[in-house]
């Protein structure tokens, strides 16, 4: 009696997980490759930290429209971040062109970081040589007096 | 530490911190422009109350002023009289042209929304928003003012009252109508 209902539930159980396997699959086009690694470079400007393959809003749909039918017309990927460059400046990009003022964006933490090793460096060397070097000569031999103490206090 | 090195870690403090109020209190909405100066691309599509096309392109040579509205945007309708007040203010001047130009919404949205606010100049539609992106439109209302040359001028984001109506009509149309187009890059 308990194996029929154990098979039922494993036999269950079987098809519950493998489910997925007949799930349809889409198999991505060129052309969708193209648009997902362009638009993944291109900053949604209403949704601002996103960039517009992962936004939601109208306006990144509306852009991912603009990548595709320029990718048809056989726009290179060049051409097309050139053409939001151009209506939206550096801003449209997710990693700002290195060019001008944002070589400061690209080399700033290094230089701060370069910067505050230096620092550092020089504090700690500085640190060291101020600092007594301790005497290597051996300690004075104690009075009678102390001698006593000690061993009053050992003892105790 | 030496006074130099005391120095060169107060002037770097002093710039990250600075740069840091700057991105706490400056505007994260605002996006610099680089569209002034540049050609005005000569965009087309269907008029929202006749569907008949409107080009740019026929208003070559005049002072245009483009204005990027749709009926969900609350800050539309706040500049809406004004922006009516203002083509009532340059309307004769053969020289002058206003185009509106609705971004993203519904025609019978559109159309309703110019019916009960009311309006005396055209209005463009942009049907797959590459108007706006042509533009560098990222929110509306966006208003820009094209000069004679065919060359974009001024660029607002916001709605155009107050002191932007006056600076709008003031420092940017009437000098460029009055035949001085390098009066008010911006």
């Amino acid at each position: 009696m308990f194996i029929p209902i154990r098979l039922a539930f494993l036999f269950l159980f079987v098809l519950a997980t493998s489910w997925p396997v007949f799930a349809e699959v889409q198999d991505e086009t060129l052309l969708d490759v193209q648009v997902r690694e362009i638009a993944k470079t291109l900053r949604c400007t209403v949704c601002q930290t996103e960039n517009i393959w992962e936004s939601g809003a109208p306006l990144a749909q509306q852009m991912r429209g603009v990548v595709r039918d320029r990718l048809k017309l056989g726009h290179s990927p060049e051409d097309i971040k050139e053409y939001f460059l151009s209506r939206y400046g550096d801003y449209i990009m997710m990693q700002p062109p290195a060019h001008g003022v944002n070589w400061l964006l690209w080399a700033g933490p290094f230089i701060l970081l370069l910067g505050g090793g230096l620092l550092l460096y020089k504090e700690v060397i500085g640190w060291v040589r101020r600092t007594p070097t301790p005497s290597t000569a051996p300690p004075p031999p104690l009075d009678e007096q102390a001698r006593q103490r000690l061993e009053r206090e050992l003892e105790s | 530490m030496t006074k130099s090195s005391q120095l060169t870690l107060v002037v770097v403090l002093l710039g990250l911190f600075a740069l840091f109020y700057q991105g706490l209190w400056g505007d994260p909405r605002h996006i610099p422009t680089v569209l002034i100066g540049t050609d005005a691309p000569m965009v087309e599509g269907p008029d929202v109350e006749t569907g008949q096309m409107i080009s740019l392109n026929q208003f070559k040579g005049k002072v245009i002023l483009l204005n990027f509205w749709a009926s969900w945007c609350y800050e539309c309708k706040v500049e809406h009289e004004s922006v009516l007040q203002l083509h009532k203010l340059f309307k004769d001047d053969p020289n002058f042209v206003m185009l509106g130009i609705n971004y993203q919404d519904k025609l019978p949205d559109a159309q309703q929304y110019l019916k009960e606010y009311g309006t005396t100049f055209a209005h463009m539609r942009d049907l797959k928003g590459q108007l706006a992106i042509d533009y560098g439109v990222y929110g509306v209302p966006e208003t820009f003012v094209i000069d004679q040359q065919g060359k974009i001028r001024y660029k607002y984001v916001g709605p155009v009252t107050g002191h932007m109506y006056t600076k709008i009509t003031q420092e940017i149309i009437a000098p460029l109508l009055q035949g001085q187009p390098n009066s008010t890059p911006s």
